[in-house]
């Protein structure tokens, strides 16, 4: 029987999701070798009690995605994230660093009860263990056919320890650095392909802290191309707000 | 008395559930509760830089990302007293159009055509009607690729930054797109006959009409906010003061009014206000409808949709060879960071999206305020539903449910966009 999948998005701009549609191309081979229990986004229909994997999508920003979370994972035998949101937090977690109560009064005005059931945003596997990750805002579709497709055949997929600078170099690009621009590429996991710094754009981080990174060295470098070391730390914020949260 | 509700609507964008109230058959209360969590983007810009805005604001929406990036871009250059080039504008104009390809087919095809189709998500049609199927998909690939081309992936653009863009296509990639475009105008008229061919209740919206409009081509980037009804043309910087927002008890989204009315915008409002612009074989799918004039039927949200699939594969078509034909340049314009306050606003596929930001004097965002159209749109939904629920409350009760959600539907709401 084909594994049963149920796709769920917690706080997002759904954009992963919208990159699952994206797979046009091979929308109907992928119907053919899972069974797509549920997905709020494209059908009609209820969660089914029982599925094998569950794709998350999204930060964890209320406690009813806390309890959503457990129950996913006490039933599907594969939990995997999609996208920055899931991984690190993303620019959901941005709101850690605003002041919430002034935030809810600023958008609701005084007194509104639209704050129910709120916690500070973060990352799914700061609530449960994850198995596989599809890090990127947004994710990359072949990137998620290809971890979807190990995780139907219960390979390992460890994500890429290190920086992405080695990769950039490859592609040939003018280092940004050089041209009077912050890139964050000196401290982000790779993977992406250096996609930003190849359309001529600094990178800013969306895939999440490479863990062979040496944030040290970074601040240094950018110190010596004469930029404020500290932009290095204020940048990387964006998608990486809950910094603790980088495995 | 008795209460239906209906979680979670399926196909939409975003968690949202109808409340029904219903003392026999005759409707009691009916309304849109959002429950999609709130987001605070404008107290997350607070603080980032004018060159971070828009990747913050871009990740509103992963449908309509283009959207909110392109018109934060003009709102920060608006602040700091950018013109950019008539290259970056074409540029923009494919990306908010590569957009409408993408969201227009996503709604139209998987959203909304199984309602008609009597199915629960568009899946089945790949046995039954696997024609329809592909041209959807191909439809929305188009979409997809169009903002590839331009922003360097289908969401979150790459590219486009204050004062231009990062890169652009070559000339051989906009003619070989071009051509595909072209290739795709057959589709979409078809794409228009379909969703004319479904039945649709007869239903006239109270609402007053809100879009932007131009005098030089169909507005979705340039132009003032026009109102259908009440004839007025204001410039976009004055939003404030002609649309009000309050918080409603039921949801986490505000409403909003526009001189005490609640109101539309969408590709029906655009078709009613600029209808005169679209390109020939849209303008004659327009004429040809079988309903005549769409008027103020929401329903007709859906066609009018499928009329502007027609309007963007024919005049991108053209802004591709301009682009090829025409030269300059879209590199980023130099510009002075200094405080400020600006506004921008383009036209979303769901409607007219306003950003404004105030800036420091090292442009660092001391304010942001933004208004979706699915925000704006919200107030009317409730006010469509409670005039149209009464008139389907005696049919079966599933089909009257199904008549609701139709309606809530031909909204193409994106509820996390409201709740932003
Ligand atoms: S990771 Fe980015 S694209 Fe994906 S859901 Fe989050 S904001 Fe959207
Ligand atoms: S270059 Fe950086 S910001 Fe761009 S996609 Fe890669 S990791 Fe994300």
């Amino acid at each position: 029987m084909a594994p049963r999948v149920v796709v769920v998005g917690l706080a997002s701009d759904f954009g992963c999701q919208v990159q699952i549609t994206n797979i046009e191309d091979h929308l109907l081979e992928m119907l053919d070798v899972i069974d797509l229990g549920y997905w709020q986004l494209a059908s009609s229909g209820h969660m089914p009690a029982e599925y094998d994997i569950a794709v998350v999508e999204g930060a964890v920003t209320t406690l009813e995605h806390v309890e959503l979370l457990k129950r996913l994972r006490k039933t599907a035998s594969v939990v995997m994230t999609i996208g920055t949101c899931a991984h690190t937090g993303g620019i959901p977690a941005l709101a850690n660093r605003c002041d919430l109560d002034a935030a809810y009064s600023a958008v609701y005005g005084e007194g509104s009860d639209v704050a129910r059931g709120r916690c500070a945003p973060g990352p799914v596997h700061s609530v449960i263990d994850v198995d596989y990750q599809v890090p990127g805002c947004p994710i990359d579709t072949d990137e998620f056919l290809a971890v979807l497709s190990k995780a139907l055949q219960g390979l390992a997929d460890p994500l890429p320890g290190d920086p992405m600078c080695a990769v950039c170099k490859t592609k040939e690009n003018v280092c940004l650095l050089d041209r009077g621009e912050i890139c964050l590429g000196l401290v982000t996991r790779t993977g992406c392909g250096a996609k930003c710094p190849s359309l001529g754009r600094p990178c800013t981080g969306c895939r999440g802290l490479a863990p062979d990174a040496n944030f040290d060295a970074a601040r240094k470098v950018l110190a010596s191309k004469g930029f404020d070391p500290n932009e290095l730390d204020r940048r990387f914020d964006l998608y990486n707000a809950v910094r603790e949260g980088v495995r | 008395m008795s209460i239906i509700t209906v979680e979670h609507v399926a196909r939409i964008e975003g968690h949202g559930t109808i409340h029904v109230e219903l003392e026999g058959s005759t409707v009691k209360d009916v309304h849109m509760e959002i429950i999609e969590p709130a987001r605070f983007f404008e107290p997350m810009v607070v603080g980032r830089r004018f060159d971070e805005v828009s990747l913050v604001t871009s990740r509103i929406c992963g449908i309509c990302s283009p959207n909110h990036a392109v018109t934060s871009l003009k709102a920060i250059e608006d602040a700091l007293g950018i013109q950019v080039s008539e290259r970056t504008k074409l540029l923009r104009k494919l990306l908010v159009y590569g957009s409408y390809l993408q969201n227009h087919a996503t709604h139209l095809y998987i959203f909304s055509a199984p309602d008609f189709l009597g199915l629960p998500s568009v899946f089945p049609l790949a046995e039954t009607h696997p024609d329809v199927l592909e041209r959807a998909l191909k439809i929305k690939k188009a979409g997809n690729e169009l903002c590839t081309l331009v922003g360097g992936r289908p969401v979150h653009p790459v590219t486009a930054v204050v004062g231009g863009f990062t890169h652009e296509p070559g000339a051989d990639e906009l003619e070989a797109f071009r051509d595909r475009l072209l290739a795709l105008v057959d589709d979409a008229v078809v794409t228009a006959q379909l969703f004319d061919s479904f039945d649709v209740p007869e239903f006239a919206s109270s609402c007053e009409m809100l879009a932007l409009a131009d005098t030089e081509e169909y507005a979705v980037y340039d132009g003032n906010t026009a109102a259908l009804e009440a004839g007025w043309n204001r410039p976009v910087q004055e939003y404030r003061a002609f649309i009000d927002e309050q918080v409603v008890g039921h949801s986490n989204a505000k409403h909003s009014t526009s001189d005490g009315r609640s109101f539309m915008t969408g590709a029906i409002a655009r078709v009613n206000l600029s209808g005169k612009q679209l390109m020939p074989r849209a303008a004659e799918a327009l004429a040809s409808l079988s309903t005549g004039a769409v008027g103020k039927n929401t329903f007709l949200n859906n066609v009018c949709q499928a009329i502007e699939l027609i309007d963007a594969c024919e005049r991108c078509a053209v802004y591709c060879d301009r682009l090829v034909a025409e030269g300059g340049t879209s590199t980023p314009v130099k510009y002075e960071v200094r405080a400020g306050f600006g506004v921008g606003a383009t036209e979303a596929p769901r409607g007219t999206v306003y950003h404004s930001y105030t800036l420091d004097d090292d442009g660092f965002v001391l304010s942001g305020d933004i208004i979706t159209p699915t925000a704006q749109n919200l107030g009317n939904l409730d006010a469509d539903m409670r005039a149209f629920a009464p008139t389907v409350a005696g049919l079966p009760h599933d089909e009257f449910i199904l008549q609701v959600e139709e309606l809530v539907r031909a909204y193409d709401l994106c509820l996390s966009c409201s709740v932003h």
